[in-house]
């Protein structure tokens, strides 16, 4: 075993890239039914828009509902007028109230603060809240 | 290379791996004329191995909860993407550790490989595989269907028989009169955690002994040796032997993916093969379906129930043999360990098959 030749070590060299080669083509066959196993799937997250009834919407009011998997908010300022924005703070990530007396958002988490039309008025988050497309259609709203 | 070199250094500093890999791959020697049966316990390894990962993945969308485990199961099968492929490997390779295990044990058995100064190694043995079945019946409610249900009433209503005490025992595994959800919880929490806490140590402790007391010389040919008489520890390690890495690991590779391959082969063209259809309906606990059988590797006991016309006695045999079969190498004390000398443990061993196969089957038809 001593005389170890450049032959010798070629071949080991050569067995050993084979071996590799196909430990990894058995490694990834294994493990991509695994990956594709525990994915998340698209379920309600892929439906596209999501309707409100306007009743559902009090004047000077908020409502909350689930948008595309997350947790979003529409309001009416004034008398037929709606907007909607994502409810998820931009700081990290935590869901925001609507304060009806101030008529403004806080987020509970480090007290930053939005206007109804989704800018920052103080506090941590660095952007805006991101608003969302509101269409209207007989009484019902339609976001998204 | 020198990554390697890099991290084997970094590691072999603090936990002195060469040295570890060395005693336990290159330097650990095998006996000459080891032979393929000794694969097994490698094989074993492995397919537990695989057991426990897809067990997890499993446990990611199983619902332990009568009103919805059975649905939580169909949507693993046709809605989960590959859910099909991990909770047939988990199935069916149930089955397939069955056969390694008695593979194992008849091997260990003709080679003698229990006696002293292995008690120790088959004794774990011996709770291993029972705690493999405890698993297999603890797994088979969990999907909760017609033959996961009724299969648990029969299992869980044999110690009935036992007088005095029979009923309360039943009770105790069921937690309730019936199979129901209390039945479920508890074998549930067994299933996924109880018995293969256990089980991992019990493995752990088996394959420490196997590698304490060094492998044992297989009792054939003119390597054969006798024991000598021991008093104190030692390890028996075979000088002039083979390498377990590279020579004898080569060869648990091949051993392995054969099982691998039979497995696959199973798993894509004959995944119901253990699968009777009342498998695939909703457990009902108001209709037993017809022919009702438990598994094949409990059709032995369920065959000697019905022999006896007397439900204890059937069990009492039972339980007589499981435990010489755990105590054997505390009776056969004998040093003689090549069988072609003990016709008689031959013939015993051979009629042991013979007797397990004919009423296995016999159960089947009956
Ligand atoms: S997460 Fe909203 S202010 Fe920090």
């Amino acid at each position: 075993m001593n005389g170890k030749s450049p032959e010798f070590a070629r071949r080991r060299a050569f067995l050993g890239t084979l071996l590799a080669g196909i430990g990894a083509v058995l490694g990834a066959a294994a493990l991509y039914p695994v990956w594709r196993f525990l994915a998340p799937r698209k379920g309600a997250e892929a439906q596209d828009q999501v309707a409100l009834s306007r009743d559902q919407v009090p004047l000077g009011g908020a409502h909350f509902f689930n948008f595309r998997g997350r947790p979003a908010v529409v309001l009416q300022t004034r008398a037929g007028h709606f907007t909607a924005f994502s409810a998820v703070c931009t700081h990290l990530g935590c869901v925001i109230q609507w304060q009806a007396a101030e008529q403004r958002f806080l987020c509970p988490c480090h007290a930053g603060l939005f206007s109804a039309d989704g800018t920052v008025l103080g506090g941590p988050p660095p952007r805006p809240l991101e608003s969302l497309a509101v269409t209207l259609r007989d009484d019902q709203i339609l976001v998204g | 290379m020198s990554l390697r070199k890099l991290v084997v250094d970094w590691l072999d500093v603090r936990l002195g791996i060469r040295d570890l890999l060395e005693q336990n791959l290159t330097n650990y020697l095998l006996p000459r004329n080891i032979n393929i049966w000794y694969t097994l316990g490698a094989v074993l390894l492995t397919l537990f191995g695989l057991q426990f990962v897809t067990g997890i993945l499993l446990l990611v969308y199983y619902v332990p909860d009568t009103e919805q485990a059975f649905a939580s199961v169909q949507a693993i099968m046709n809605e989960v993407p590959y859910g099909w492929l991990i909770r047939n490997l988990h199935a069916v390779g149930s089955n397939l550790i069955v056969v390694a295990l008695l593979l194992h044990m008849l091997s260990v058995l003709f080679m003698n490989a229990y006696k002293k100064p292995r008690e120790l190694t088959w004794l774990s043995g011996f709770l291993i595989f029972n705690l493999t079945l405890a698993l297999c019946l603890t797994g088979y409610l969990l999907p909760w269907s017609q033959l996961s249900f009724w299969a648990t009433t029969v299992a869980t209503e044999a110690p009935g028989a036992i007088p005095v005490i029979g009923d309360d025992i039943v009770r105790f595994l069921r937690g309730g009169a019936m199979v129901g959800d209390t039945t479920l919880g508890r074998f549930f929490a067994l299933h996924v955690m109880g018995l293969p806490l256990v089980f991992g140590l019990l493995v752990g402790f088996h394959l420490f002994c196997v590698r304490r007391a060094g492998v044992s010389r297989p009792p054939f040919g003119p390597d054969y040796r006798g024991e000598p008489e021991r008093f104190t520890f030692e390890h028996e390690h075979h000088a002039g032997g083979i390498p377990f890495f590279p020579n004898y690991a080569v060869k648990d590779g091949a051993v392995i993916c054969f099982f691998l391959a039979v497995l696959a082969a199973l798993v894509f063209f004959a995944p119901n093969l253990f699968i009777p259809p009342s498998a695939f309906e909703p457990a009902d606990p108001f209709v037993t379906p017809p022919r009702i059988k438990p598994e094949w590797y409990f059709l032995w006991a369920y065959q000697t129930l019905k022999v006896f016309p007397s439900e204890l006695i059937g069990l009492g045999i039972q339980g007589v043999f499981m435990t010489l079969l755990a105590l054997l190498p505390f009776l056969d004390r004998s040093a003689e360990r090549r069988p072609a000398r003990r016709p008689l443990f031959v013939v015993c061993f051979v009629l042991g098959i013979v007797v397990f196969i004919g009423i296995s089957v016999w159960g089947h038809l009956s």
